[in-house]
């Protein structure tokens, strides 16, 4: 049997990965910050689901979180503060044949970000949603976020923060189209994974809240749910997360929560005192925008070459015309 | 093509014109930041004799460019020199550094008259100076040479300090003599031991009388003085090492030359100066004793009378300067080859340096049967059955990395060979000799080891071959990175086999074939996985390599079954060298899978009867804790075996996992934070999931222990117990280890 040369280029590339192979520079994140467990988790993902990483893009804004780009030995753009999802947003249009993932922080998506997180929530475009949330602005040492908890000293709240910290949850799940709303610990990696493993293989815009540590700005924040097992609350459910008889020994407080059942998820999503980690809401009927817009196929090379050589010829002086020109001139 | 089929499709080489894909990055070496040029540096005995010139500019910077943006130019500017200096030797440009970096640093001037002071500032930062060597024909003689002259003149400041010594201590026994003599007790000789200042105060020819009266004869007995006389007479007019520098003992004729070009004329220099020898040592050896006052007439006469070559040890001859002798391999006859032979089996103290310029070389037997790296090959594993000779072989490429190694041979005691590939025959490919001798060794066709009399007792401590990219596989694994139909980033993992050394070489070019793009199928498959494959296995299947056009287009090409078989002999030489450096060794493996057979089974009991007493727990007839004290770290393994069990009763599993002496990382729930890592990355590592796990319990303290158990985010890190009673500080430690027990 004859393979084409494609082909055989494509069996050669068939090779499995390691995390190595994903991993880009040395993170630059402090010890203990709960960034590493994101990484680490999302690398696994990508070696467990063998990944190319020449089809994957992961988009970032400023902060912290926003280094993660540099971190995956994959395609990357660290963007400006807030255009992470506008600049998604693009490359999901242009090249829908990717993997798109938005890694971004409580400060760039809540705060400065905000208009453009309303409206890729509407726009359901296939994408995949890290949202490091700290509680505070940890790049720029220790300023107030959105997320910040009321009555936080911080640099820019020396007598505590005045307000009600925003949920990002709530919000995502009051946005018309919401497709995927999921929240995360980074202290549970193995949930961790598999929720962001969820997400990935959700077909439209797939938002996950990651509750993280910060150990140099908020070292103490979260001791309580931390220490006391029972303050998490995951959400099992045949169509959602399963969880491994480790993770149920150790954290006992669950329940079982359809991701289909938005009301309920809005409910869990404004608990106070537990952390609900699990699924809240899926809905995979929600169109895509990319889909609505027809956005191109995969590009393949020869168009490409075409367009350029369309361009190109606009500027191209043609030797016979330059003569002709010449003789006329 | 493959002997046993042919094809229509198949295309002929341009020769010449094609290099194996990975090395198609490396068109311009000047461009290049690498080992070579190399500094000489003069003055130096340690590792230091030799420098590449890219650590030389290193600690330039470092020393005057500051840190951060502000050091930016300088740095930009420098490096801009290096590369100017690096394309000067690449041109034929030789001298030394601070010559070259005069004429870089003009050229680099006559672009940008800005440059200059910056480059002037790095150039005074310059705190070493020797001659440039590039990789090329001469660089293995001369790096060998330069280590050489730096070891000897170590071995000569130690030969001057014990000559010097004792030479010293009979003069003084011969001083002292003649002050108790009658002559130094002449009124003259008095005189002669007062300054001038006071010399008319005292009356020399009273003293004279006064000392003379009544003092015992005490006269150096005339045997004694000719011995005396006669060892200093040796000692001082040794012809070995030059003379020491400074006002010195004088040296009536020239040194004896010691660096030869074929071991015939050593050999012969050695048995010429031997008689030298045996009288100097016979000297060093008198003088010692007289020096001690242990000279004993009727015991040490007749041995010293009868004293000849065969009192020589190596010990002795180890004082005197080693013998160099520099061979080029293509240039040795018979005769030679038997002397080299001879000279490594002795105890002399010769250090002989093999240079092959060819390692494809055809057989002379003729009728193309292929001779590849036979000649080294079979020099250097005689030279290990001597035992006593140290041997290095390796190409020059890595000689810069083998500096200390080259220098072990050199103070080594014994004969010691170095056999160099220098890929310098300039006719058989279009490569840089760097590259043709840095493919050698990546292809096996020139494997570097070390055998090292020194090391140890056995060949475990004795042979490395760990200076081999990747020695633990047939053929080193590099990535292909290209880009396909669609442009497309591919990157492959690529193995360079002596097939892809061989595709350099213009003489091979008949055992190539190149297959067009449309004759790519799945029939062909990479020379490594070729061989790999049990030969009667192989049926259709046709090995090929990756290389790259003057354009650096991929292309294919086939190889014959002649050479295929070269490749496998090639495979086969390199499984004999593994076996001797430990790797894959056969009789390990075998004791290896015995003693894992017997362990398995030993678990499997173990496991199994864990798993009856879990069961019956869960019963709930016995109580939970008949399951405690597992063995730390199986404990999740029974748990997750008995996955049904554990569900139903967590109780079960909690029992399970009670914790034992030892301490122990709940892995699966690590977040991956690096703290503990970051306090003892040997003792703690990442697993395949970048979780973290106790790597190694011994490469750390208790107490670092401790304070990963408190730094760890997530809590997952128990202590146990101290493994070391006498840890200092244990009462505090254990107090602070008890909240994560």
């Amino acid at each position: 049997m004859t393979i084409p040369a494609t082909q055989c280029l494509i069996r050669l590339h068939d090779d499995h990965h390691t995390l190595e192979d994903y991993q880009g520079g040395m993170p630059r994140w402090c010890n203990g910050c709960g960034d590493n467990a994101i990484l680490t988790a999302v690398q696994r993902i990508c070696r467990d689901e063998d990944l190319s990483p020449e089809r994957m893009v992961f988009v970032s804004g400023i902060g912290c979180s926003s280094r993660f780009p540099h971190y995956m030995s994959t395609y990357g753009f660290h963007g400006i503060h807030g255009r992470a999802f506008p600049i998604a947003e693009g490359i999901k249009m242009a090249r829908p044949d990717l993997h798109v993932f938005v890694n971004t922080g409580d400060g760039d998506c809540c705060s400065i970000g905000a208009a453009h997180w309303i409206h890729a929530v509407r726009y359901n475009m296939n994408l995949t949603v890290l949202l490091h949330d700290n509680f505070v602005y940890g790049l720029t040492k220790k300023q107030a976020s959105p997320t910040s908890p009321r009555g936080l000293k911080s640099n820019t709240t020396p007598r505590g923060a005045d307000l009600e910290a925003l949920n990002p949850l709530t919000v995502t799940l009051g946005v018309q189209n919401a497709s995927f709303v999921a929240q995360a610990v980074d202290w549970i990696p193995e949930v961790l994974h598999d929720i962001v493993a969820e997400a990935y293989h959700h077909k439209g815009f797939s938002f996950v809240r990651i509750i993280q540590r910060c150990p140099e700005f908020l070292p103490t924040m979260l001791e309580p749910w931390l220490q006391d097992p029972s303050k998490a609350l995951l959400l099992t459910h045949e169509n959602g997360l399963q969880l491994s008889s480790d993770v149920k020994r150790i954290y006992k407080n669950q329940l079982e929560h359809d991701p289909l059942d938005i009301d309920r998820a809005r409910e869990i999503a404004s608990s106070v005192d537990v952390i609900p980690v699990g699924i809240l809401y899926r809905n995979p009927e929600i169109p895509r925008y990319e889909e609505l817009r027809g956005a191109g196929q995969a590009r393949p090379a020869e168009r490409i070459r075409a367009g350029l050589e369309a361009e190109l010829d606009r500027f191209t002086v043609w030797p016979d015309e330059s003569v002709e020109e010449q003789a006329v001139a | 093509m493959t002997g046993s089929r042919s094809g229509d499709v198949l295309e002929p080489i341009e020769e010449g014109t094609l290099r194996p894909a990975l090395l198609a990055g490396y068109r311009d070496l000047s461009r290049l930041r690498y080992d070579f040029p190399v500094v000489l540096v003069e003055g130096v005995a340690d590792g230091g004799f030799v420098q590449s010139l890219s650590s030389i500019v290193d600690g330039v910077l470092q020393d005057v460019a500051p840190r951060g943006v502000e050091g930016e130019r300088l740095r930009r500017v420098t490096l801009r020199l290096e590369r100017e200096l690096r394309a000067l030797v690449h041109d034929g440009a030789r001298g030394m550094l601070s010559d070259l970096w005069e004429k870089a640093m003009a050229s680099c001037a006559a672009d940008d008259d800005d440059v200059e002071p910056i480059l002037a500032q790095a150039g005074a930062q310059l705190s070493v100076d020797g001659e440039v060597v590039d990789c090329d024909h001469d660089a293995p003689s001369r790096l060998v040479a330069h280590a050489w002259r730096a070891t000897q003149q170590q071995k000569a400041r130690r030969f001057h300090d014990e000559v010097d010594r004792l030479v010293q201590a009979l003069s003084d026994i011969l001083r002292a003599a003649f002050i108790h003599s009658e002559g130094g007790r002449r009124p003259e000789s008095l005189r002669a031991g007062v300054g001038d200042a006071h010399r008319d105060d005292f009356d020399f020819d009273a003293m004279s009388r006064l000392l003379g009266r009544g003092v015992p004869k005490d006269e150096l007995p005339a045997g004694r003085r000719v011995r005396i006389e006669w060892a200093l007479d040796v000692l001082k007019r040794q012809r070995f090492f030059e003379p020491a520098p400074g006002p010195g003992l004088g040296q009536a004729e020239p040194p004896y030359e010691y660096r030869f070009s074929s071991c015939t004329e050593a050999a012969a220099a050695f048995a010429e100066r031997l008689p030298e020898v045996v009288e100097f040592v016979k000297a060093i050896s008198v003088a010692e004793l007289e020096a001690d006052g242990r000279y004993v007439e009727p015991r040490h006469d007749p041995f010293f009378e009868a004293f000849g070559e065969d009192a020589l040890t190596p010990r002795d001859l180890a004082l005197f300067p080693d013998y160099l002798v520099c061979i080029d391999a293509g240039h040795t006859d018979a005769a030679e080859s038997g002397v080299l032979m001879e000279v490594l089996s002795s105890d002399l103290p010769v250090k002989v340096l093999v240079q092959t310029e060819d390692v494809l070389e055809e057989s002379s037997i003729g009728s193309g049967h292929f001779g590849f790296g036979m000649r080294s090959a079979q020099l250097a594993s005689t030279a290990m059955g001597f035992h006593d000779a140290f041997v290095l072989q390796t190409t020059s490429s890595n000689l810069y990395q083998l500096r200390g190694r080259l220098l072990d041979g050199l103070v080594y005691p014994g004969p010691a060979l170095f056999s160099v590939f220098a890929g310098s025959a300039a006719p058989a490919n279009d490569l840089p000799p760097y590259l043709t001798s840095a493919a050698a060794m990546e292809s096996r066709a020139f494997v570097a080891f070390t055998y090292d009399p020194a090391a140890g007792p056995d060949w475990a401590s004795r042979f490395s071959l760990e200076d081999n990219p990747q020695p633990e596989l047939d053929w080193p694994i590099e990535e292909l990175e290209y880009a396909d139909e669609a442009l497309r980033r591919v990157t492959e993992q690529v193995a360079f086999t002596i097939v892809d050394f061989v595709v350099c070489d213009r003489r091979y070019g008949r055992h190539f074939a190149r297959v067009p793009r449309s004759g790519w199928n799945g029939n062909l498959i990479p020379v490594d996985e070729w061989l790999a494959v049990d030969p009667a296995d192989v049926g259709e299947r046709i090995p090929f390599v990756n290389v790259v056009d003057e354009q650096d287009v991929l292309h294919r090409l086939i190889v014959d079954a002649k050479l295929m078989q070269a490749a496998r002999r090639c495979r086969e030489l390199w499984h004999g060298l593994q076996e001797l450096g430990g790797i894959h060794n056969s009789h390990a493996d075998r004791l290896l899978a015995r003693e894992k057979a017997a362990w398995e089974e030993e678990r499997q009991r173990e496991l199994e009867s864990l798993r009856a007493e879990a069961t019956a727990a869960a019963a709930g007839d016995a109580p939970a804790v008949a399951v405690a004290e597992p063995i730390p770290g199986e404990a999740t393994q029974v748990a997750a075996a008995e996955g049904a069990v554990v569900e139903e009763d967590v109780e079960v599993a909690e029992a399970v996992q009670a914790p034992s002496d030892d301490p122990w990382i709940e892995t699966t729930r690590c977040s991956t934070c690096n703290e503990c890592t970051a306090i003892n990355d040997r003792m703690f590592a990442y697993d395949e999931n970048k979780q973290a796990y106790f790597k190694d319990l011994d490469a750390g303290t208790f107490r670092e222990i401790v304070e990963a158990a408190e730094a760890c985010q997530v809590a997952v890190i128990h202590p146990g117990k101290p493994r070391n009673p006498n840890e200092p500080g244990l009462e505090e430690l254990i107090e602070r280890a008890k909240p994560f027990q």
